[in-house]
């Protein structure tokens, strides 16, 4: 391990000496009794805990209002969204008939579950390399990085047809594997981005330690570094889920079976030529969003926060 | 084990690697054993069945009477299903019957990936029921390479009630539109519904009144560049689309409104016009406002060019045949059958029960009362002494003019550009190509 | 780690990254760029023109406006949403009854298709027929133009782009707060530190990676935008409100002019490159300091 690797906490400046307090704030903060003091932090949460539901709501009004609108009757969507008389079950029927759901979510579920696996393995791979091995020339390790990173800003739009003819190529087109190995492979640039930077910031003793210790490579990565990895790992599988879920111009393209649709072309399948049924859109797009909050909910629970409520408080 | 540290992961990585390609085997090869033939229809909407009932009872029909043939439609929005189409052209992997604008399907034709369908339409003798103008309009150096998919009949549908509660009625000439807009300006209620957002092209009425600037006349000279499309006749009729627009006819959020929502304006009753077709008609007619819509082929002009009795009744985009349909016997005699089914009297009254117009001669029957709609666009296609243009402006250029076209247009209705720019914008375009 | 940096032990590591991401992007890209030089159009055959459709670039206003809109979102949307997303990410870190459920609320957005991110906010802005101007025009406040007008459409943009991705980078620095080491914090408030010292002498400093990670990504991110624009405005009115990658899809897809869009796609490329790179210069000098 070499210093350059190590960041984080070794380059941190010091606190501040907590002892130079402004004068100014020290008028307003005269000594308390305990019992104020207790007062005034309760009142602090309160308000904490005020701005943090107030920000959620709004952040969470736009899409209550697609739910809402996933109720409302296509042509009241435009002219007259609130009124409850026209409130209807109608779009969700629409919906239903015309989209194989479950098929639809099998498919989504296979292709994200082998996609987001080779996506993040290689990831990880490629960033702990890069990041924590030690390269006869670091140019190289340098360049590679930067050859990764650089895909972070290409639209897609550039990809689909050399992908295409890639796919014919190696006859994959026709199968799952005709978008998964675009959708691994375009959340590389992604995973190593957020990889390489927490890796970077992870100090490196432990793993020393555990070379000592005799541990080989995997063991290093399997059983030192994963498990402290674990809320950004978790993090990234969330985003490339969401990616492969929300995924329109590869899927369009690369697949032509409608027994291999995702749920990305559900909401595509209510926009015609020369019509748009708003009101099946919403019941689609509610109908693929609210099992993705779910999964989220449990995953960030058990995951991201399971894990550090154990080091923080234990 | 130092030693291998990798032996799971490398592993794994293999087993996928070792498994794709069989994964590919098994989906590939359950086609050639007899059975129905298939073949693909791609369409440009994503579900047929609701947004295009009419091509889909006519194959459901050809189905039931051909129990060996499988007909396997699929549909995308335009954009994916061209997008997807320009992809699979270069690739030789096209479906087997496709809607694609006319100027694509002359690229492809030119590229050698389109069936001369000549023989097919003679065989089933299906070429004789078709408008001669109309073949001659899908023939390309000798080549039949396309067949109308459904009718182009554009025009104003109008609402009578709208215009009568404001004492106002149907207007003929276009100094009367310009009065209706002034009037109804006044009580906030929008003259012409129109929607830029997604759907530039949704500007049919503005494509016939370049016929009333003549067009037609200069349509050789524009394509040859002899002739600039910067020209004074068509500047005035930008002019009049200007003259509209500060009248207030157009809808405050016309550029942010979407086609579909121009349509809902209009069933709402929230407008005296609107610009759009013959497709309609379906959603017109299950309105409250049905009753009182009638068709309106467009204001006339004194100061324009040529015919003014004219209503835009042409051929859309057109269906065609991809050329290695031609290699597969069972193939294209499945695609010949469906052809000659599709330009059937039985197919063309599908067609209309459905509120389409039929794209042969075929005279059909239409219920009065539920097909009131539809009728009247049908009546003002057929009244007397009035005339069709050969073809709709921007069909007979690129899809980059086509463009350009609906940009200045959508530019004058929302103000961002003067006649003469607007003017100067499709100009650039035709001098790009 | 120099013990089990053997090369093979490196090459079995990168490689499998290395080679995916040449065959289906790399080579890809490689491919646009091919095109660009061309005068590909429509269906027919491509010819190569050399750099035409770069200086025609140049001589077409509508890219510079693409241009122009890209970066007012840029800087408007960095500006505000690095600190509102840290904001919130700290927030989320007090002890709030519920606050797991919030989080996952917050994130909502980002699991919402961009395209349904348009469509949604097309019915919140439109000047007509949207919420907004429902509530205020009447209070007496004239109809807004937040989109479709001459000037309000790329802050809208931002707007909405800001509240699609919130909830993302705010899922970042949580999972970046999450990785501190416990002792440091802990021995900052036992010193007595008030909590915006500790804020500011800590807690930035240490996230300091994470907050270069959430830049460069939102960064790249706006450089994408398509979606929204293409709901909201379409681009409109006549192209006034395109980003780079929207207009890159109207010439590329609905003008079918294949050729000039990958030029338009090689710019967009280009400058996400250059903020990586950047991005790479501040990662190692923060190393080294």
């Amino acid at each position: 391990m070499t210093s350059a690797t190590v960041t984080g906490r070794e380059t941190a400046p010091p606190p501040a000496p907590a002892t130079e307090r402004r004068p100014g704030r020290v008028r307003h903060r005269p000594t308390r009794s305990p019992a104020a003091e207790r007062r005034r932090r309760v009142r602090t949460r309160i308000i904490v805990a005020g701005i943090a539901y107030l920000v959620t709501f709004l952040v969470v009004l736009p899409i209550l209002w697609i739910v809402l609108l996933s109720f409302q009757q296509s042509d009241q969507i435009l002219s007259d969204p609130f009124s409850v008389q026209t409130l209807t079950l109608e779009n969700y029927r629409d919906a239903i008939a015309t989209l194989p759901l479950v098929q639809m979510y099998k498919n989504t579920i296979i292709i994200a579950a082998v996609a987001v696996t080779i996506g993040t393995t290689v990831s990880f791979m490629a960033s702990f390399a890069l990041t924590r091995m030690v390269f006869r020339r670091r140019g190289v390790q340098s360049a590679l990085l930067l050859y990764f990173l650089a895909g972070l800003a290409v639209p897609v739009y550039v990809l689909l047809f050399p992908v295409y003819r890639l796919d014919l190529a190696l006859g994959i087109f026709g199968t799952y594997a005709a978008v998964i190995l675009p959708y691994a492979v375009v959340s590389i640039p992604f995973n190593t981005l957020l990889l390489t930077g927490f890796l970077r910031g992870m100090p490196g003793e432990l793993e020393e330690a555990a070379i000592i210790d005799g541990a080989g490579l995997f063991r290093v990565c399997w059983s030192v570094v994963l498990p402290v990895m674990r809320p950004i790992l978790a993090t990234v599988v969330i985003f490339n889920v969401v990616y492969v879920f929300n995924e329109f111009p590869f899927v369009s393209v690369l697949i032509n079976d409608p027994d291999l649709a995702t749920v990305s072309l559900a909401v595509s399948k209510f926009q015609g030529q020369y019509s748009v049924n708003y009101g099946g859109m919403m019941a689609a797009a509610t109908l693929v969003l609210l099992p993705q909050l779910a999964i989220y909910a449990v995953l960030q629970r058990h995951v991201i926060a399971g894990l550090t409520a154990g080091a923080v408080k234990g | 084990m130092p030693g291998y540290p990798f032996r799971r992961p490398v592993a794994a990585v293999a087993t996928l690697a070792a498994l794709l390609p069989l994964a590919a085997c098994s989906q590939a090869s359950d086609a050639e054993q007899g059975g129905p033939t298939t073949i693909t229809l791609s369409m440009q909407n994503p579900d047929v069945k609701t947004a295009d009932p009419a091509t889909w009872a006519i194959v459901e029909a050809f189905e039931s009477a051909n129990p060996d043939v499988d007909v396997e439609v699929s549909g995308q929005p335009v954009a994916e299903h061209l997008q997807s189409l320009s992809i699979a052209a270069q690739s030789d992997t096209l479906p087997d019957v496709f809607w694609v604008y006319k100027s694509n399907a002359e690229e492809m034709l030119a590229g050698d990936r389109l069936l001369d369908l000549q023989p097919i339409l003679e065989e089933q003798g299906v070429i004789d029921s078709l408008p001669a103008t109309t073949v001659e309009y899908f023939t390309s150096d000798g080549t039949v390479f396309g067949v109308p998919y459904q009718g182009l009949l554009t025009g104003l549908w109008t609402n009578t009630q709208v215009l009568s509660d404001h004492g106002l009625s149907t207007p003929t000439t276009f100094d009367e539109l310009l009065q209706v807009a002034e009037t109804l300006a006044d009580e906030d209620v929008v003259t012409i519904s129109n929607g830029a957002s997604q759907s530039a092209f949704s500007v049919w009425q503005f494509l016939v009144w370049l016929d009333r600037f003549g067009f037609e006349e200069k349509m050789d000279g524009l394509l040859d560049g002899s002739e600039s499309w910067e020209n004074p006749d068509f500047v005035r009729m930008y002019e009049h689309i200007a003259e509209l627009r500060d009248a207030g006819a157009f809808s405050s959020n016309v550029s942010t409104q979407t086609y579909q929502q121009a349509v809902d304006q209009f069933l709402q009753g929230e407008a005296a016009f609107l610009d759009a077709g013959v497709w309609a008609a379906g959603a017109i007619q299950d309105s409250e406002v049905a009753p009182d819509t009638t068709f309106w082929k467009g204001p006339t002009f004194s100061d324009g060019v040529g015919e003014q009795n004219i209503i835009m009744n042409v051929a859309s985009a057109p269906l065609v045949v991809a050329k290695k349909v031609g290699e597969d016997e069972a193939k294209l005699d499945a695609v010949e059958r469906f052809l000659g089914f599709y330009y059937s009297d039985e197919a063309q009254q599908l067609m209309v029960d459905n509120g389409q117009p039929p794209v042969t001669t075929y005279e059909p029957e239409l219920d009065e009362k539920e097909q009131s709609v539809l009728k009247s666009a049908l009546d003002a296609a057929r009244e007397e002494g009035v005339s069709t243009p050969g073809t709709q402006p921007d069909l007979v250029f690129p899809v980059a003019v086509s463009n350009a076209i609906y940009d200045s247009i959508y530019g004058v209705i929302q103000d961002q550009l003067t006649p003469e720019e607007a003017a100067a914008l499709v100009q650039r375009a035709l001098d790009a190509e | 780690m120099i013990w089990l940096s053997s090369r093979w032990r490196i090459a079995v590591m990168v490689l499998p990254a290395v080679v995916l991401f040449t065959l289906f992007f790399a080579y890809p890209v490689l491919y646009g760029v091919g095109y660009s030089l061309t005068d590909a159009q429509g269906f027919s055959a491509p010819r190569l023109i050399g750099l035409d459709n770069y200086a025609a670039l140049g001589d077409d206003p509508f890219f510079w406006l693409s241009l122009k809109n890209t970066v007012i979102i840029l800087v408007v949307s960095v500006a505000f949403l690095v600190p509102a997303s840290f904001a919130l990410a700290l927030l989320m870190q007090q002890r709030i009854r519920a606050a797991g459920a919030l989080r996952a609320l917050l994130f909502g957005p980002a699991i919402v298709a961009p395209i349904l991110v348009g469509l949604v906010w097309v019915f919140i802005l439109d000047p007509r027929v949207g919420l907004l101007n429902r509530l205020l025009v009447p209070l007496g406040i004239p109809e807004i133009q937040w989109i479709g007008g001459d000037s309000l459409t790329p802050y809208s943009i931002a707007l909405v782009f800001s509240w699609a991705s919130i909830g993302f980078a705010m899922t970042i620095f949580y999972a970046g707060l999450q990785q501190l080491p416990d002792d440091v914090m802990e021995a900052s408030s036992l010193d007595g530190a008030t909590r915006w010292q500790q804020l500011l002498h800590v807690t930035v400093p240490m996230m300091r990676e994470t907050i270069g990670i959430v830049s460069i990504l939102l960064v790249t991110n706006v450089f994408k935008i398509f979606e929204l624009v293409y709901m909201l405005t379409g681009g409109g009115p006549v192209h006034r409100s395109e980003t780079l990658v929207s207009y890159m899809y109207f010439v590329t897809f609905t003008s079918q002019r294949y050729g000039a869009g990958m030029a338009i796609a090689v710019v967009v490329l280009v400058l996400g490159a250059l903020t990586s790179l950047v991005y790479l210069a501040l990662a190692r000098r923060g190393r080294s300091a």
